[in-house]
């Protein structure tokens, strides 16, 4: 019997405008009817371009590729912090997001009092964090700290307690952006560890790194995007030596013979535009 | 959305106990600031305008502390909600709740500062007055329009000013100009004919008439004054909701 999917993407697109001198302010905006060159240029950039992926649950999915492929915005789609411009995105169960380093800190609040609010943030019951916060601070070793505001911490720490706070509240789907590369070797370890356990108990997890052996030893599939496509999903022994290929290619200088040649966001629109891509006609 | 601050009531209560902790961490006197202020507008009008410039109103400071704890509410509603989102960036950007809770919060952290400096104000108006007037039996039905209407300002502004963030300086020029055309230091009754219909266009001219009827003269506010209240109650509901769910899916990408 086939796992029901934890994580549905289905044909989603992420547009992003870049807003080239971007007008931040009501008097910039009266300015720029009078005088054009304080207008605001805005281009499209296609993020994420017809990503279609499933995760079934108990899986552990690795998300590999180059900088700027757009990685980091499909793990925000699913942690629902943007809304793809088309698409659907089905998860179900309860996400715990780390992305970037550092879950979502208030910087006067001791740690303290931060764990209870990113507890809250996820939804828990205030009995529920209580119990799991000491097995927290354990894990991020801060029980000397956890009373000092977290604009005190070194960026080591606000990453172990970012660490430990997503790896701890409980939840269904931890989806983790870079959370392999905080930390020193040895809590590195630790986290790699957790992750497995996590695993064992039959949780979902997805995770960005650029830490292939990582990514090799913890995941049951890896997808390469690139470019903001998918361009493989499969066991790592198979993925990962794409991958390795490709980066070898962009050294050498033939990664475009491979990927097509790298457009700048007008220029791949007036290309989707010929080719009669439907995306290229949203407004 | 009231279901939505229900479901997430602890993090409505850990945004609020945030403010709160931010705003007073490292201060000797803590919370008593929040009532310093109102205190020192009080003194200073009261000098300024009955002693100098002789306002014609029996007991001038009762009167002016009915009008200006509600506006003081609601000037501190809007100013505040301005950098609601900016102060809580690194929360929206990282873990999806709904994004009107922060608003919301900024209007219940101002909303708990109200009731309190109104536990510590009003038994001296009272005990000055001799005795508590029936009226104040309205009191929470004025009050239960103005949190509607200051937290529609609240959702507007808050988005707003992520697209703008020059909106921030003109609230407060805004509010500036508003406190001066709002009836809070004189009474209604002394403007000149010529300028009721500017007054009438101001929301905050029926909300702080009415707490003056309640808590000064001690009668009911008119008929017309509760219709004005509920129709800026659901004007500003309906249009800072609308303002706010038509930005909000796109808000962390400017912030």
């Amino acid at each position: 019997m086939k796992t029901p999917a934890a994580i549905e993407v289905r044909g989603v697109w992420k547009r992003f405008i870049l807003r080239h001198n971007r007008v931040e302010t009501l008097k910039d905006r009266v300015l720029a009817t009078f005088d054009p060159r304080r207008r605001e240029r805005r281009e499209w950039f296609w993020a994420l371009q017809d990503v279609s992926l499933e995760v079934r649950q108990g899986e552990t999915l690795g998300l590999i590729g180059p900088n700027g492929s757009g990685k980091s915005t499909l793990l925000r789609l699913i942690a629902r912090t943007l809304f793809p411009t088309r698409g659907e995105i089905a998860v179900r169960g309860r996400v715990s997001p780390m992305l970037e380093v550092g879950v979502g800190f208030h910087l006067e609040l001791t740690g303290q009092e931060n764990v209870y609010l990113n507890g809250s943030l996820l939804g828990l019951p205030r009995r529920e964090i209580e119990r799991l916060y000491p097995s927290i601070v354990a894990f991020a070793e801060l029980e000397d700290f956890i009373d000092v505001p977290v604009k005190n911490y070194s960026s080591g720490m606000q990453a172990r307690l970012g660490f430990a706070v997503a790896a701890h509240l409980n939840p269904d789907v931890l989806v983790i952006d870079e959370g392999l590369s905080v930390g020193d070797e040895a809590f590195q370890r630790k986290c790699q560890e957790r992750m497995a356990a996590f695993r064992a108990e039959g949780k979902t997890i997805m995770f960005v790194s650029h830490n292939l052996r990582a990514v090799s030893a913890l995941c049951d599939r890896v997808c390469l995007l690139v470019r903001g496509r998918v361009v493989a999903v499969g066991p790592p022994p198979e993925v990962i030596p794409r991958y390795e290929a490709l980066s070898a290619a962009v050294r050498s200088g033939v990664a475009d013979r491979i990927l097509g040649p790298e457009l700048g966001p007008r220029r791949r629109r007036l290309a989707r535009e010929r080719q009669g891509d439907p995306a290229a006609r949203t407004p | 959305m009231l279901p939505d601050l229900w479901r997430y009531r602890d993090l409505v209560a850990g945004l609020v106990a945030t403010e709160l902790k931010v705003k007073y961490r490292g201060s000797a006197l803590g919370f008593l600031w929040s009532l310093l202020s109102p205190l020192a507008l009080i003194v200073i009008y009261t000098v300024a305008f009955r002693y100098i410039a002789r306002i014609q109103i029996d007991r001038f400071s009762l009167f002016l502390v009915s009008g200006i704890l509600p506006w003081a509410f609601f000037a501190s509603s809007a100013t505040s909600s301005t950098q609601s989102l900016m102060v809580n960036a690194s929360l929206l950007k990282k873990v999806y709740f709904p994004r009107a809770i922060v608003p919301a919060s900024t209007v219940l952290f101002q909303f708990v500062q109200l009731v309190l400096a109104l536990t510590v104000f009003l038994p001296f108006v009272f005990a000055i007055r001799g005795g508590v007037p029936w009226s104040m039996a309205l009191y929470p039905a004025v009050l239960t329009l103005q949190v509607v209407f200051v937290l529609g300002v609240a959702l507007a502004l808050s988005v707003l000013t992520v697209a703008f963030r020059d909106l921030r300086h003109l609230t407060e020029v805004g509010l500036t100009m508003l406190f001066w055309l709002t009836p809070i230091v004189y009474p209604l009754s002394m403007v000149p004919d010529a300028l009721r219909p500017l007054f009438a266009l101001n929301p905050m001219t029926a909300f702080v008439s009415a707490y003056q009827d309640i808590a000064y003269w001690g009668r009911a506010p008119a008929a017309g004054g509760f219709a004005a209240m509920a129709a800026w109650a659901a004007t500003s509901l309906a249009a800072g909701w609308l303002v706010f769910r038509w930005r909000a899916p796109s808000l962390v990408e400017d912030l």
